[in-house]
């Protein structure tokens, strides 16, 4: 017992205490080493936050407007083919599924150099159309994979009892498979948000001056001395995404009360 | 035989949406990539034939120097957070039930993003950083001189104890889902038999869990090998992660550098997809020894 306690308090100092600092460098001053505790506190980090509310702002809403469009672009490219590989047997097909892995696996810098030229020479390099693409690129494999294993959970059983309850193509597919493969959804789509919100580099290359980004507009307060700003921006990196799974749960906690599948 | 067909054409039009992009993306990423190593494209022509870039990668003790250190922080930082990892996950579940809630704490460095978290070890492991100022009250260091140089030494600690943080979540929530898999008659019928908890540990769970650790190892090695966001935070210059020399050749010095840097690359994508393949190639001959 004693043993569960100590583990317990050793992962809770080892995950909360960084975030613990950082919280204490946005409210610091004067901070000389090597005192534990700031010298002096005092709130600028929050005025200047507030200062410049207007800038930051429209990077978290183009970072979560290109976040959530590569949610939706991944859905829409892997959901077809993972109803396939779930549902059927064909030949090549675990070298195949091994294959459409490889973007999330290889390391992104070499492929998406020659992609940002390819960019180029279509125009889009610099545009929120290039970086949504090159993000979906990179991050469907984590939906794909969710989405097989997704159908896989069911099987044809409940389309062909709907169809032969005279139920129609698109009834089955809105009313039997969307409801069945959305846990799968947004576990996947939690992901490819997280990977998405949080990508520095790709966003960078592909989207350069072009598309503002949190990540882009946090970047160089990391490496300056202006350590109180670089943790509070550091924070509110942190908790978007929380607030945002969050009302993804309660959605779909809704959702499914609302059709009686959840008592 | 006119069904089968109807079928197959079926199966290859369900998989376009992905498979188009798929071939078109890839081809056209390593495809540019080529054409610039071997000065086909730009202003700058190759020097010494197609693979003048090449030859003079090979030759070039910088560019070794700059590999191996990419090898060195990949393996060490992925090593230690499947480590860490496994601990942390065969922890969590034996913790008893209605802790469990509690140890969702391993999820913070999950959503914190890897320029963040490279912004934390900046904080806490700097030469004036929290851990030095916390050593220095404590009495166990004098000066700050005399705390370890963890960043910027040129040893790439600072960049592996950022992976190591970032990642051992990682492996904690790919262990824990397979746990719940985890056959509780063995491990009931293990203890009556007389084994203790290492035993339990080393011939039962270990073994079970161990081709989910083999494939989370392959993610992790080839994201610390040529991951940017991380290295451009906490990099040294000498010896330089392979990622960032290739960023700083290709944008910030002369643009004659740029079929050089599109070479760099292609050998470390080929290497990435080498060591996929003799991992998996080695993971299934161990397989096999261990099935005859």
């Amino acid at each position: 017992m004693i043993r569960s306690y100590l583990f317990l308090a050793f992962i809770t100092l080892l995950f909360i205490l960084p975030l613990f600092i950082i919280g204490i460098y946005s409210i610091s001053g004067l901070w000389h080493y090597p005192e534990i505790i700031p010298h002096t506190f005092n709130i600028r980090a929050f005025l200047y936050i507030q200062q410049q509310a207007p800038l930051i702002l429209g990077s978290l809403l183009s970072s979560l407007f290109y976040s959530l469009c590569t949610v939706l672009l991944t859905f829409f490219i892997t959901v077809l083919p993972a109803y396939a590989f779930a549902r059927n047997h064909f030949r090549f097909k675990s070298i195949l599924e091994n294959l459409l892995l490889a973007p999330a696996l290889l390391p992104p810098i070499t492929f998406s150099m020659g992609i940002h030229i390819f960019f180029i020479f279509l125009g889009i390099a610099d545009t929120m159309i290039g970086v949504i693409l090159i993000l979906s690129f990179y991050s469907y494999p984590y939906m794909f994979r969710s989405l097989i294993s997704g159908f896989r959970a069911y099987g044809r059983e409940y389309e062909i009892c709907a169809a032969n309850l005279g139920a129609g193509t698109w009834e089955r597919i809105f009313r039997i498979d969307f409801p069945l493969i959305l846990p799968a959804f947004t576990a996947g789509g939690m992901i490819v948000f997280l990977v998405a919100f949080s990508e520095y580099f790709l966003v960078f290359l592909i989207g350069g001056g072009g598309v503002p980004s949190f990540s882009g507009y946090l970047f160089p307060f990391l490496n300056s001395s202006d350590r109180p700003v670089a943790s509070l921006l550091t924070l509110i990196f942190f908790i978007i995404p929380i607030v945002f799974f969050v009302l993804i749960e309660v959605t779909v906690n809704r959702m499914y009360k609302k059709r009686g599948l959840l008592s | 035989m006119r069904g089968k067909y109807q079928k197959g054409l079926i199966l290859i039009v369900t998989l376009s949406p992905l498979l188009i992009p798929f071939i078109l993306f890839f081809s056209a990423g390593i495809g540019f990539a080529f054409i610039q190593a071997f000065g086909l494209i730009g202003t700058t022509r190759v020097r010494g034939g197609l693979f003048g870039e090449f030859t003079r990668l090979f030759t070039d003790p910088w560019f070794a120097k700059s590999f191996f250190y990419s090898l060195y922080v990949a393996f060490f930082s992925s090593v230690f957070s499947v480590i860490i990892g496994t601990f942390i996950a065969y922890n969590i579940w034996k913790l008893p039930h209605r802790l469990k809630v509690f140890s969702q704490s391993y999820t913070v460095p999950l959503i914190l993003p890897h320029i963040s978290i490279a912004f934390i070890i900046l904080i806490l492991a700097g030469r004036t950083g929290f851990f030095s100022s916390l050593l220095y009250n404590l009495g166990i260091i004098r000066d700050q001189i005399e705390f370890p140089s963890l960043l910027f030494g040129g040893n790439g600690i600072g960049i592996i104890i950022a992976y190591i943080y970032k990642e051992t979540p990682f492996v904690v929530l790919m262990l824990l889902a397979l746990f719940k898999k985890i056959n509780l008659r063995m491990v009931d019928t293990a203890r009556m038999l007389g084994a203790g908890k290492t035993a339990i540990f080393f011939r039962i769970i270990l073994p079970f869990l161990l081709p989910a650790i083999n494939s989370t190892f392959v993610i992790l090695f080839l994201y610390g090998f040529g991951a940017f966001d991380i290295p451009f935070i906490l990099s040294e210059s000498n010896p330089e992660m392979l990622s960032i020399s290739v960023f700083n050749l290709y944008f910030r010095r002369d643009i004659s550098n740029r079929p050089y840097a599109m070479a760099m690359l292609i050998v470390m994508f080929l290497f990435a997809c080498f060591f996929i393949l003799l991992y998996t190639r080695i993971h299934s001959l161990v397989n096999k020894k261990e099935k005859t």
